[in-house]
């Protein structure tokens, strides 16, 4: 066990660059204990620095530890890492049990002690009943799981996933998500990557949000998004009767303006987008106008990124 | 997991074992899951089965007694095999002389330098050149029948003065004089008359002895009639009995001009066979034979177990060596590592504690089983199928199932050199690599026919130490002449006595024997050679590995 001083994952100054492509730029970063989202648009950098902790690629400047050590030169830090790659490929023809228990063995486990492993983690991510069907009759979902279940096998203390929820359907999603909730509260160290907030947001308040190679920001998402909530922001409603609806907007505090964007749809504008919310359903009910839907055309990644760039200048 | 409980029973040999044994298991099943992997080793169970045919039906047949000397034939057909002819001296491709043919014997001659220039008399006359003033002439007579002059029709001489002064005929040729003399330019013919020899010339006579009877003997009187003749005394150096007697000639007549000697070893013995014996006291070295002695064997007993032999070297050698070790890992090795990185499964893998050192390895151990355990299945199949089918009077040839596992063993260090060669190229080119794969093939496989042409030439033989088949192929031979020490001896008896088996082609004896010609010294060099390669190789391949990113 590493000195409790020492966080689980310690980056440097981290740079790594792909010939004149910037992968990752003087990143630094300690990590330790919970849930932490690692956010960032494709091309951010997420797996460049994921594959950089898994030992996959050599930082070109500063550094890199897992539990203090550098996982380029030694490999002992993945005893203690369960790493589930961005990759789609999986042995097709392995079934479920037989994967997780064949890669359970290279942790030196017997063949015994793997299987049982097996058999409890794929309970765990819930394929139980699939465990010896063949991984090439598995859905996406289940891909997915079989792969975190491979990371899971020898219980390590740091679980890093890169995209997990990529390509779910939502049963899928919502399934994996309490999976990384729970090892986040069993007190592991977590690390788990995604392009869209929303998904984060279910998973931790704990994010880091990358953007072309640089640590943008790091903390609580809800600070973050408090601070987002602040500034302008448009809730999209719609309706059949727009007009009749923005009459009875307008009239209220947190909106300043509305506006009418093709047949049928309303958006407001608001500056405390979490005030607003919270008169949108009185207000509705109030004008007896029937909805069809309401979103957040601001409430994602892009414009939290938008919102932090330019806050930057 | 149960930190507590294992503690002692745990070691670093378990742990690795674990490891090791899920890799190679991994590897194993992996490449029993492609559908390559089939058709590579479907393609080579059909090569070894077809050859196998080949052999059933050769020994279905039986070893057929070969005319090694080729003297059963009749060349000239006067009824006499060629055996019989050499016997009485006489010339196959004369039909006029056979055996009792009768034979010319000398009487006189007259020398360039001669004084005396003239005989007369009743003779046969041979290089007669002169004038010949007949009495009668024989226009029958045939001496041989190339060069005879019709006596029934002769030219007239045209020219004028004297022959052999003013005027000359063509060699070989005759013309009749006005005054009934014939002018003769080396001729030969029987009548009775004067000849006078031209100054400076020479012309002999003599006269035919009595024909006489003489049975024709079967063509296969002289096949397999003269059998090797060694009474395994190793002191004696001169050994071998010329059993048809055609070295030495029941009935002498004249000094063939093919058979000149019956010394040709020149040990002043005709007609023998000497045996060279080793320091050691017990090897033969070398076999020197006088021409038609010993020439004949009996196939079945020397020539079927050397055709045998040389059907087990030579599919060993073609088949397990230069064919399967050298496509199996082209087909199953080469991706071993690269394929796991282009598919992206490798992540699972290495996000294990695992050295990608120790990975490569086991890797290799995992093709190793299965390429290994096929190629030794298939000797085992041979060995199996060779050993009852083989000459001899054993159910079970048990030294052919020796000879067959040994062929196995070598075959599977060539699989790992060749492995880890083409697994090492994948890795270090993933793009190019199965393109200089195939050049070394290419390369395995001419030094490989180099190695086995080159037999003797140390030239050669250096030239080829630049492959791995060639010493796969040393192996061979060592190993062949450990397990069957006979095999030089078979080798030397056909070169000594000119036995068409193919040993010679086929097998030689070992070369790196650094000088002692002892085969386990060879054997040792080249399975350390062959070990050397594969160490090199995948020693490359992990630093190669350990130092690549993997995206």
């Amino acid at each position: 066990m590493t000195s409790k001083s020492t966080p689980t994952v310690v980056i440097d100054h981290c740079s790594k660059w792909y010939g004149n492509v910037i992968g990752i730029n003087d990143v630094s970063l300690a990590i330790d204990g919970g849930v932490t989202g690692i956010l960032g648009p494709n091309g951010a950098g997420k797996s460049t620095l994921f594959k950089l902790l898994m030992g996959r690629l050599k930082p070109s400047g500063g550094s890199v530890r897992l539990f203090g050590i550098d996982p380029w030169e030694s490999t002992s830090p993945y005893r203690r890492v369960g790493y589930v790659s961005e990759t789609e490929k999986l042995y097709d023809w392995m079934t479920g049990h037989d994967f997780v228990s064949t890669l359970a063995r290279l942790h030196g486990m017997t063949r015994e002690e793997a299987s049982a492993r097996a058999e409890h983690v794929l309970e765990f991510v819930g394929l139980s009943d699939v465990q010896h069907k063949e991984i090439g009759k598995y859905s996406k979902g289940m891909r997915q799981r079989i792969k975190i279940a491979h990371a899971l096998v020898h219980d390590p203390d740091l679980i890093i996933l890169d995209e997990p929820l990529h390509g779910c359907d939502p049963i899928a999603r919502t399934s994996i998500m309490s999976v990384i909730r729970d090892l986040g509260a069993q007190g592991k160290t977590v690390l788990v990557s995604s392009h869209i907030l929303d998904e984060i947001e279910r998973i931790t308040e704990q994010i880091v949000i990358l953007h072309n190679g640089r640590l943008l920001a790091l903390g609580n998402l809800h600070a973050i998004r408090d601070l987002l909530d602040k500034h302008p922001h448009r809730i999209l409603i719609k309706t059949e009767k727009p007009r009749e609806l923005a009459s009875s907007f307008i009239i209220e505090d947190p909106v300043y303006g509305v506006r009418f964007s093709g047949e049928g749809a309303l958006e407001i504008l608001t500056n405390d987008l979490s005030a607003a919310h919270s008169i949108l359903p009185r207000v509705i009910v109030n004008s007896g106008v029937k909805i069809n839907s309401i979103e957040n055309p601001d409430d994602n990644l892009e414009s939290l990124l938008k919102y932090l760039v330019g806050g930057d200048n | 997991m149960d930190k507590q409980g294992r503690g002692l029973s745990e070691t670093v040999w378990t742990r690795l074992d674990r490891k090791a044994g899920a890799i190679t298991e991994l590897t194993v099943r992996q490449l029993r899951h492609r559908m390559s992997t089939w058709v590579v080793l479907g393609v080579g169970t059909l090569l070894i089965l077809m050859l196998l045919a080949f052999y059933v039906d050769a020994v279905r047949d039986g070893f057929e007694p070969i005319d090694n000397d080729g003297d059963s034939e009749d060349w000239d057909g006067d009824g006499y095999p060629l055996g019989q002819e050499r016997k009485y001296g006489t010339d196959d491709w004369d039909p006029m002389q056979y055996p009792g043919s009768g034979y010319y014997v000398r009487d006189g001659e007259v020398h360039w330098s001669d004084q005396n220039r003239t005989h007369s008399g009743n003779q046969t006359w041979i290089d007669a050149t002169g004038i010949f003033s007949p009495i009668w002439i024989d226009e029958e007579f045939q001496y041989n029948r190339w060069d005879d002059v019709d006596f029934s029709d002769l030219d007239d001489c045209t020219q004028n003065g004297e022959f052999g002064v003013d005027w000359w005929i063509s060699w070989g040729d005759a013309c009749q004089q006005s005054n009934g003399d014939i002018a003769l330019m080396s001729v030969n013919f029987r009548g009775e008359g004067t000849l006078r020899v031209l100054e400076e010339y020479y012309s002999e006579w003599g006269h035919f002895t009595d024909q006489y009877y003489v049975e024709p003997e079967p063509a296969s009187n002289y096949i397999d009639e003269d059998d090797i003749d060694w009474d395994g005394n190793i002191l004696s150096s001169s050994q071998g009995f010329d059993d048809d007697g055609d070295c030495l000639r029941v009935d002498w007549i004249e000094l063939d001009f093919w058979f000149e000697e019956d010394d040709s070893n020149r040990n002043g013995i005709p007609c023998d066979v000497v045996w060279i014996i080793g320091s050691d006291g017990e090897t033969i070295i070398d076999i020197r034979a006088d021409e038609n002695v010993d020439e004949d064997p009996d196939d079945e007993k020397l020539s079927g177990e050397s055709i045998h032999r040389v059907f087990i070297i030579a599919v060993g050698k073609i088949a397990f060596i230069m064919i399967l070790s050298i496509f199996l890992p082209l087909f199953l090795a080469l991706g071993l590592v690269r394929d796991e990185t282009e598919n992206g499964t490798l992540h699972y893998l290495l996000s294990k504690p695992i050295h990608r050192g120790e990975f490569i390895v086991y890797r290799i151990l995992g093709y190793l089983l299965i390429a290994g355990s096929f190629v030794l299945l298939m000797s085992f199949l041979m060995g199996i199928f060779t050993s009852l089918l083989g000459p001899g009077d054993s159910i079970i040839r048990f030294r052919d199932i020796l000879i067959w596992f040994a062929i196995g063993l070598t075959t599977v260090l060539a699989l790992t050199a060749y492995g880890a060669v083409f697994n090492t190229l994948g890795l270090v080119s993933p793009k190019y690599g199965v393109y200089i794969a195939l050049i070394i093939g290419v390369w395995e496989f001419m030094m490989a026919v180099l190695t086995l042409i080159g037999g003797g030439s140390t030239t050669i033989q250096y030239a080829s130490s630049l492959s791995i088949s060639h010493w796969a192929l040393q192996l061979v031979d060592s190993l062949v002449l450990i397990i069957w020490p006979d095999t030089l001896t078979m080798h030397l008896m056909a070169e000594a006595f000119n036995l068409d088996t193919g040993l010679d082609v086929i097998w030689s004896p070992p070369a790196h024997t650094l000088e002692t010609g002892n085969p386990y010294v060879s054997a040792i060099i080249s399975v350390v050679i062959l070990s050397l390669i594969t160490t090199l190789m995948i020693f490359l391949a992990q630093s190669v590995f350990k130092r690549r990113e993997i995206m």
